[in-house]
């Protein structure tokens, strides 16, 4: 499984969402994820994938393709991708 | 103008005992016990033998992802208000901003701190839940009950141990007394069977070991042979309604809440003191005007400690004189194990029992008691009896707090 599938897979278990459904250029409030919400599935994101996102990246993020690129950049960093 | 009085138009239960109203009321009639040995994985190395724990699980109103956002005693919590709600039939679009959430809770949500704290010291990972906080608060219960039922009146949270639920209806029923609110659900929650919190427990040596016969019958509240508490889990919740408002929308009333006493003891953290329950009772019987001969139950707060049910007794006898020989008392802790922060709403449920289904129930296993708890008992059997005129509930907690609540029949 990609990143972003593996991304939408914890998406769609975290907030009983259809992984089919979500779209991951869609804005994470119009997925119904609120700021609350995100910062707990980030912890869950972040341990799946054993890497961290700092607290200045994570403001930047606005959709499941913004954390896909994060996550990446952060594997490719660990040398995990 | 008359003040408001309060009526009691809807009642939840998720308790060991069972997890409606109805089933609740069954086992206490049944004298069923919800008390067992705990499994090696609860107990852990805390030294804990038994407690009461209640098989209810929030799937038929979470999803499993929501579920796993909240602690138990918010499982709890919900499951009992969801019921009390729907039994009021209460219409929560017209007015939600006059419609209050009164909570009481001990430890709150200990289930999620203990996994926080395993994380941290027992993995030595720095990293707790991101929720954790909002999971744990002691607000939290009652606080997911508002923003699930969209209730935006009055919200408050009381947490006095023992009495933190008890305390909730009494002041629930001021606060609509006072105009403030026109309903408000009130209730409380308590789920600490966790390793850490039962060896915290076990430490204050008052909790009873399991009956070597039958663990079921290891609280023996008021018996020559009682041994301590014994620690239990679930929720109980009330619509407390301004009564005229529930007459004029035909709401099925179950009860009226009258009379609330709320005293300090000031003397000691957990060694209770008979003074201050006497006052406690008295400002109940006297806020609703009970005589008390006209008391036809008490639903003693009896946690099967040695001191503490004598001087409940004592207390008892001070305040009802003669007809304390009368008056029957009972504790369903015996049954249903000491729910803490939930326990004086559980046991209010108890209480309401004799006014709505003319049984009193029973201070299980009571085989042996105590001429020191001079009482008149309601031993091992629930009685049949015409439903009383009124009821007294008593929640005594550490921290010398007590809290009475009197119900009379609607």
């Amino acid at each position: 499984m990609d990143t972003l599938a593996r991304i939408k897979d914890l998406a769609s278990k975290e907030f009983s969402l259809d992984a089919k459904a979500l779209d991951p250029a869609a804005p994470l409030d119009k997925l119904g994820i609120d700021s609350l919400s995100f910062i707990e599935f980030m912890f869950k994101v972040e341990e799946e994938f054993g890497v961290s996102v700092s607290d200045e990246d994570l403001k930047g993020i606005r959709t499941l393709a913004d954390l896909e690129r994060h996550i990446a950049a952060a594997l490719t960093a660990a040398g995990k991708a | 103008m008359a003040e408001r009085r309060v009526a009691v138009t809807g009642a939840g239960v998720i308790s060991p005992l069972g997890c409606t109203l109805e089933d609740f009321h069954r086992a206490l009639i049944d004298a069923r016990p919800g008390i067992r040995r705990l499994t090696p994985e609860t107990a852990q190395g805390s030294g804990v033998q038994v407690g009461a724990l209640t098989d209810w699980t929030p799937g038929a109103l979470l999803a499993e992802a929501e579920a796993a956002n909240l602690d138990r005693a918010t499982h709890f919590a919900l499951g009992a208000a969801a019921q009390a709600l729907a039994a009021s039939a209460l219409d929560l679009g017209g007015a939600p901003e006059r419609i209050g959430v009164y909570w009481g809770t001990g430890l709150g949500g200990a289930h999620t701190l203990e996994n926080a704290y395993k994380q941290i010291y027992g993995a030595g990972q720095w990293r707790a839940r991101p929720l954790t906080v909002v999971m744990a608060m002691n607000n939290a219960a009652g606080a997911n009950v508002a923003v699930r039922h969209g209730l935006r009146g009055p919200f408050a949270n009381y947490a006095t141990a023992c009495s933190s639920s008890a305390m909730a209806l009494g002041e629930a029923m001021r606060t609509i007394q006072a105009g403030r609110a026109d309903a408000i659900v009130a209730g409380g929650s308590e789920a600490l069977l966790t390793p850490a919190t039962l060896a915290a427990w076990q430490a204050l040596r008052t909790l009873a070991p399991a009956d070597a016969q039958d663990p079921a019958a290891s609280c023996k509240p008021f018996d020559k042979r009682r041994a301590g508490l014994v620690l239990g889990e679930g929720a109980a919740a009330f619509v407390l309604e301004d009564y005229s408002r529930a007459v004029a929308r035909g709401a099925p009333i179950l009860a009226l809440l009258s009379g609330y006493g709320n005293s300090c003891d000031a003397v000691h953290m957990s060694r209770p003191d008979r003074d201050g329950q006497v006052r406690a009772m008295r400002e109940a019987l006297a806020e609703s005007g009970v005589a008390p001969r006209a008391i036809g139950y008490i639903n003693a707060h009896g946690t099967a400690t040695s001191v503490g049910d004598i001087v409940e007794a004592e207390a008892i006898n001070a305040v009802f004189a003669e007809s304390a020989a009368q008056v029957p008392v009972s504790s369903t802790k015996s049954l249903h194990g000491h729910l803490l922060g939930g326990a004086g709403a559980l046991e209010f449920a108890a209480a309401l029992l004799p006014l709505i289904r003319g049984w009193l129930p029973p201070t299980a296993f009571l085989e042996q008691p105590d001429p020191a708890c001079k009482l008149r008992h309601v031993p091992l059997r629930a009685e049949r009896v015409d439903a009383p005129r009124a009821v007294m509930s008593n929640s005594f907690a550490f921290g010398g707090s007590n809290v009475v609540l009197i119900a009379e029949r609607a």
